[in-house]
């Protein structure tokens, strides 16, 4: 089905513009950076178009849904996600670096995603409902937020310990300050952190409308709650002193960890609701 | 002052324990990495279930720990409880503080709030004091917000601030968290939850509540009237259909078909379509008719089941062949009569009238066979619900001013200088955000310099 070439076509541009930003990292040339970005921009489009051509084609064959309803679609969703994420992120930062670190997540995203069944399969009963979108959306908008912000802390805690060591050779010292890399750590988390939180409400007034339990410690759940208490944790240790820079680094990632547990490990290791992810 | 060089009593130290953010991010990660637990151990099975998993000393340790309802257990809850005092003490803590400096926000800007501000100019104008207050006021009105002026020994202070909701952000989000707590403690308590399968035709009363030997109560009667499964072209599933009436004073006062994620609401109890099955064996629909073809019954009858009509006799159903000579699905029945020998024939569902030519006063025909289904539905009424969603309203209103508001405060001081002139001294500060606001006052800056130009 042509979505899915353009899916395939979507994780060759991801590799290649993580190619091109670690190159220019390397190579200390901007203008590798520079032609990442109008790949990373050629990626959004084609994405984007594969999304829509994927939900059409939903249509075609009698079944129309949103394309976010399994593993390999919810996979390529968030690819997508983390992409555009990006894309804001070196918009508003003018700083190409970050890519070296956010976009391999994306292309090993979608290189995961191709070794998925990407076949389209009807809506079962539990998920025919409007929820679906808001749920799911809201989610994986989250989850974007959440590995940029990881993607940040890697680059901090490198930069930092070159920082102490009062060196700024190599690649590492291209980074930005650690001053910045820290507020942006923050900063995704920020915008990761409310989505996340409306996931989880909606999810749970779709599962209320559906079982009548908007809670029921489901592992998916749960683990989701995980997540938001570990961000939490970080918005806390932001403001409290001793627990800045390092340590909010590497909450950062282990939530990030977390939420890749959340998302993938539950569903493949724990039973639960949300069987349905798994397929 | 001299109270501070005391030591601390022991309720201070108690005080200042409950209030330490320490506290509340250590809450945090001990909630977050005990929920972990829950999630790898399966929680709510039966104990046969857990022997087969766990040796005998690892059942009992576990089973001493509840880390087979963990999630309920005592200590769970006394880490709940203790996460929420934690958050009650801040904020009882801090919310009046930050009430006090909102409400009497520091409109001077003296020496010592000038030095504390990383943003700041200033400049000199000919002319009076007034004028220029009268100027700048204008200039922060339209630019930025309507500054309240202050005069205090010759100076003209002006203050203005926007964004001030983003300070009560983190307070209507704690806020929001106890408020999804009282709502879940209190469906728990004015609510239940259970699970009732009902056949077709049947109905209930009574709800078996979930985990316990308790029955509900409806007050009114749930009939489910028919079953239905949808499959897809490839026979994957498409919808579960439960057509279920709700008899209250012996009258139907609601239908509705039910499917799942569109429930049955009545009187605050919710149905919700969660499962089904077979409700007994097959049964063979036959319609019993006089010679003239009048109907007079229909009879649902299950293998070998003997059926009596009055006046009659007693049928049963005895065999049913899918093709019965050539002629299609039949049904063999015996009938009893009293006095009378039993008599054996065939009915063949394609040809119904061809049961009249046998000399009898009745005539059977056969309209198939049918299996009986149950519907299982969740049966739930949790009057905290809609507390729980204003929390979860309020959560996220919280969160939006906590982080995409900034308060934003502006300075402005007037002072007659020494050579005649008028000098002027223009600081700003933003709670969060500040490359952002560097740009607004950047911007603000230049606006205001240039008034009256």
């Amino acid at each position: 089905m042509s979505n899915v070439i353009l899916f395939n076509l979507t994780t060759f541009l991801f590799g290649v513009a993580s190619a091109l930003y670690l190159g220019a990292l390397y190579a200390k040339n901007e203008k590798i950076g520079v032609f990442g970005t109008w790949v990373c921009i050629l990626a959004a489009v084609v994405s984007t178009a594969a999304l829509g051509v994927r939900w059409y084609e939903s249509y075609q064959m009698g079944i129309g849904r949103i394309p976010v309803t399994n593993l390999y679609e919810s996979l390529v969703f968030f690819a997508w996600s983390v992409n555009l994420f990006y894309l804001v992120v070196e918009w508003k930062y003018r700083n190409r670096t970050f890519g070296a670190f956010v976009m391999p997540i994306a292309f090993f995203t979608m290189v995961f995603a191709v070794y998925n069944d990407s076949s389209i399969q009807p809506l079962v009963p539990a998920l025919q409902s409007y929820w679906l979108h808001a749920h799911v959306i809201t989610c994986f908008v989250g989850y974007a937020g959440f590995a940029v912000s990881a993607g940040v802390a890697i680059m901090y805690l490198l930069k930092a310990r070159q920082e102490e060591a009062k060196i700024s050779k190599g690649v590492v010292g291209l980074l930005p300050p650690c001053k910045v890399l820290d507020e942006l750590v923050y900063r995704a988390i920020i915008w990761g952190f409310p989505f996340l939180t409306v996931g989880i409400i909606t999810g749970a007034a779709w599962a209320n409308y559906a079982w009548g339990t908007y809670w029921s410690w489901d592992p998916k759940e749960t683990w989701s709650l995980i997540i938001w208490l570990i961000y939490a944790a970080f918005l806390h240790a932001r403001v409290t002193r001793g627990w800045h820079g390092k340590r909010a680094a590497i909450l950062s990632i282990v939530g990030f960890l977390a939420t890749i547990f959340c998302y993938l490990g539950v569903n493949l290791v724990l039973s639960g609701l949300h069987s349905y992810g798994g397929g | 002052m001299a109270d501070e060089k005391r030591t601390p009593s022991p309720m201070d130290r108690v005080w200042d324990f409950f209030i330490s953010v320490r506290l509340a991010i250590f809450t945090l990660i001990v909630l977050a990495s005990t929920s972990i637990l829950g999630t790898i151990i399966e929680q709510n099975q039966p104990p046969e279930k857990y022997h087969q998993i766990y040796e005998d000393w690892a059942f009992a340790l576990l089973d001493r720990l509840n880390m087979f309802d963990m999630y309920h257990s005592v200590w769970f809850l006394l880490m709940l409880v203790l996460f929420t005092v934690n958050l009650s003490c801040c904020t009882i803590d801090r919310f009046p503080r930050m009430l006090k400096v909102v409400r009497n926000p520091r409109t001077k800007l003296d020496e010592n709030l000038e030095k504390s501000l990383s943003l700041s100019d200033r400049w000199k104008k000919k002319g009076t004091l007034q004028e220029w207050a009268g100027k700048y006021s204008e200039a922060l009105s339209s630019s930025f917000a309507k500054p309240k002026v202050t005069e205090v020994d010759g100076q003209v202070h002006l203050y203005a601030e926007t964004g001030v909701a983003s300070r009560f952000g983190v307070y209507v989000t704690h806020l929001s968290i106890i408020i999804i707590f009282i709502g879940a403690i209190f469906g728990n308590v004015a609510g239940f939850k259970g699970y009732v399968n009902i056949p077709e035709g049947d109905a209930i009363t009574r709800v078996p509540v979930r985990g316990g030997t308790q029955v509900q109560d409806l007050g009114f009667t749930v009939r489910c009237n028919a079953f239905s499964l949808e499959t897809y072209p490839s026979g994957q599933p498409k919808a579960y259909k439960s057509d279920l009436s709700v008899i209250e004073g012996g009258r139907e006062v609601v239908r509705k078909t039910i499917v799942v994620n569109d429930p049955l609401q009545y009187k605050g109890i919710w149905f919700y379509q969660s499962s089904y099955g077979q409700a007994g064996g097959v049964t063979a629909q036959v319609t019993v008719a006089r010679k003239d073809g009048t109907p007079v019954n229909t009879l649902a009858l299950a293998a070998n089941e003997p059926v009596p009509i009055e006046g009659y006799g007693i049928v049963r159903g005895v065999d049913y062949s899918e093709n019965f000579q050539g002629m299609g699905p039949a049904l063999q029945v015996v009938v009893e009569k009293p006095g009378q020998p039993a008599a054996s024939f065939w009915l063949v569902r394609g040809r119904p009238d061809l049961d009249r030519q046998r000399a009898d006063s009745l005539a059977f025909s056969f309209g198939g066979l049918s299996s009986k289904m149950f519907t299982g539905l969740q049966v739930a009424k949790d009057p905290g619900v809609n507390i729980v969603w204003l929390g979860c309203a309020l959560m996220v209103i919280g969160l939006i001013m906590a982080f995409f508001l900034s308060h934003q405060r502006v300075w402005v001081r007037l002072a007659q200088g020494t050579d005649g002139r008028v000098e002027v001294v223009l600081a700003g500060s933003a709670s969060r955000n500040r490359l952002a606001f560097e740009k607004r006052f950047e911007k603000l800056q230049t606006g205001v310099k240039a008034t009256g130009q």
